[in-house]
């Protein structure tokens, strides 16, 4: 529940980058014949696309090895895994 | 120059992988990267000459190497080559040389980088190679400690990149140097998650269970070398910045009195060094000018402490005073305790005077305080029964190595800090650590006392963090 909620969190923070790209213009960074287009600011789309990549892959790592902790914890309290993990 | 740095960047990721391909060479492959950064950053050193990369256009995307990511970059290769040594005859796999050398190239990564961008990969990175190493083990409680620690860390980038966006958005540049132009906002996110990444005050209680969990060789990397790579951003924004620096020295003065607080009332030998290294990290913020030996210093003793702790007869401080250890470990691990509590003839000795020149008066009081607290906390290994007789046959000849490697260093860093061996200074330091063991033999050895932990707990964490997110924005503010 906790995974799926941080991410909540990283689509959210993801967002934000689009809308702060988005706020010169919609239009595509393409070189194209429209003249001065009021296009969208590329770099923070270009930054997020690597979040987007290492959100993704740190998420498949937390599934992964939460499979494994289900193993012993099929109800996957945190609370109850963390209790018999702390010394 | 350029050419060389960047090969040497991306050389320990080459290596990494061609481990996997060559998995009988892995031992010899990961050695000599770590080599080549050792020599690197002594090149580094002896020739101090500020070099700038930058990205082509006008980003800031750049990387920045000086003398203060010298001694990082010298720590970082130090603890790595002595973690390999020690795991030279243990039956790790490929796996475990390969992620120790990803983590080792991206950890030279964030002391060599001076934007937010590259800072963000490089720390993810580490995230992930960490989380790798210490779930190496694949018990349950390993699985555990690594999903907490990746998701701690993953939650606090999440703020940070969010403060790395409005900084661009201020600037529409990501280098350091835009923090001031950037809202109070920005500032604060991007401070909560290098703070949280580097295991400072509050927000770096999930410090302590990490490194205490995790096997000897992984909680050495990680409190040798992997915490500073929260700290040092934070010591480059400072040295950039002045006017940043009333925030961070006030959050290096709460770290070191709270790490040396629990320390001094903990049961368990990990335990407590693994809270001595949040107190250390706040030494390193307090005076960012000097924070480049301190880290140099701090990280050789802890690496050195840890790989001991690991070899010991018990995790427990009570059982240890029953069951004698060799005396040979002991005297290395004398040493060790005796630089970080500042004794002269060791390198921490240097680190801590300088450090303390640095202050102003409210802090230098303060941070006497925290230094006999820290000599509170190494009596307690100082103190430990021994005997020559002690079996000691299983410690191997690679173990040593890496011992000697790390201690040898400790003594040659010496060269860097002649001019603190002043009268008066030696005096202070003794007098520091007098101190230190008359409160270790009057109070703490006694009391059966023991701090309640309910913030170290997962949900405490993560509350924590937005409480001291809020701090972070009004002192800013109040800056």
């Amino acid at each position: 529940m906790k995974i799926i909620a941080m991410d909540v969190m990283s689509t959210g923070v993801i967002a934000y980058y689009v809308l702060i790209a988005s706020r010169d213009g919609f239009l595509t960074p393409i070189v194209s014949n429209a003249e001065n287009a009021a296009y969208a600011d590329p770099v923070p789309q270009a930054v997020i696309l690597t979040a987007i990549v290492i959100g993704f892959s740190i998420q498949a790592l937390m599934l992964v090895s939460v499979m494994k902790l289900a193993r012993d914890n099929p109800t996957l309290e945190s609370s109850e895994i963390e209790k018999n993990n702390t010394p | 120059m350029n050419t060389l740095t960047i090969v040497w960047i991306t050389f320990p990721f080459l290596v990494g992988f061609l481990i996997y391909l060559l998995p009988k060479l892995d031992r010899f492959l990961a050695l000599g990267v770590t080599l080549v950064s050792i020599a690197y950053a002594l090149w580094q050193l002896v020739e101090p000459s500020s070099l700038t990369l930058s990205l082509l256009d006008s980003f800031g995307v750049t990387l920045t190497i000086d003398a203060l990511s010298g001694y990082f970059i010298l720590t970082n290769a130090l603890v790595t080559a002595a973690v390999l040594l020690y795991c030279w005859h243990s039956n790790k796999t490929a796996y475990f040389y390969t992620q120790a050398i990803i983590l080792h190239g991206s950890v030279n990564a964030v002391f060599v980088c001076a934007d937010f961008i590259s800072l963000y990969v490089a720390l993810e990175v580490i995230g992930i190679a960490a989380f790798l190493l210490i779930s190496y083990p694949r018990t349950d409680r390993s699985i555990w400690v690594a999903l907490r620690y990746l998701f701690i860390s993953n939650t606090a980038m999440l703020f940070y990149l969010v403060g790395a966006v409005l900084v661009y958005q201020a600037n529409h540049s990501f280098a350091f140097t835009g923090l001031l132009n950037a809202p109070t906002e920005a500032i604060a996110l991007i401070f909560l998650g290098l703070l949280t990444k580097g295991g400072v005050f509050v927000s770096g209680l999930w410090l302590p269970m990490t490194h205490s969990e995790s096997e000897s060789p992984v909680s050495a990397l990680l409190s040798g070398v992997v915490v500073k790579t929260g700290v040092f951003p934070l010591v480059r924004c400072a040295l950039l910045m002045e006017e940043l620096v009333p925030v961070v020295q006030l959050f290096g003065v709460g770290a070191a009195l709270l790490g040396v607080t629990f320390g001094a009332f903990e049961k368990d030998t990990k335990r407590t060094l693994a809270l001595s290294t949040v107190s250390q990290m706040g030494w390193i913020l307090v005076a960012p000018a000097v924070g480049g030996l301190y880290a140099l210093a701090h990280g050789l003793v802890k690496a050195t402490a840890f790989l001991i702790a690991g070899n010991l007869p018990s995790r427990r401080f009570t059982e240890l005073h029953q069951k004698p250890m060799p005396t040979m470990l002991w005297i290395v691990l004398v040493m060790a305790s005796l630089s970080i509590s500042g004794f002269p003839l060791f390198a921490g000795f240097g680190a801590k005077m300088l450090t303390l020149a640095q202050l102003d008066s409210w802090q230098e009081i303060a941070m006497n305080v925290a230094a006999i607290g820290t000599a509170v906390l190494y009596a307690k290994f100082i103190f430990l029964p021994h005997e020559r007789q002690a079996d000691s046959s299983k410690l191997q000849p690679n173990f040593w190595m890496a011992l000697f490697l790390l201690v040898g260093a400790l003594i040659v860093a010496n060269v860097w800090f002649v001019e603190t061996y002043t009268v008066r200074n030696i005096i202070k330091a003794i007098g520091i650590i007098g101190a230190g063991w008359l409160v270790h033999h009057l109070l703490a050895k006694r009391s059966g006392f023991r701090l309640p932990r309910p913030l170290e707990q997962f949900e405490h964490l993560i509350g924590g963090m937005s409480l001291v997110l809020i701090l972070l924005f009004w002192m800013v503010v109040w800056v």
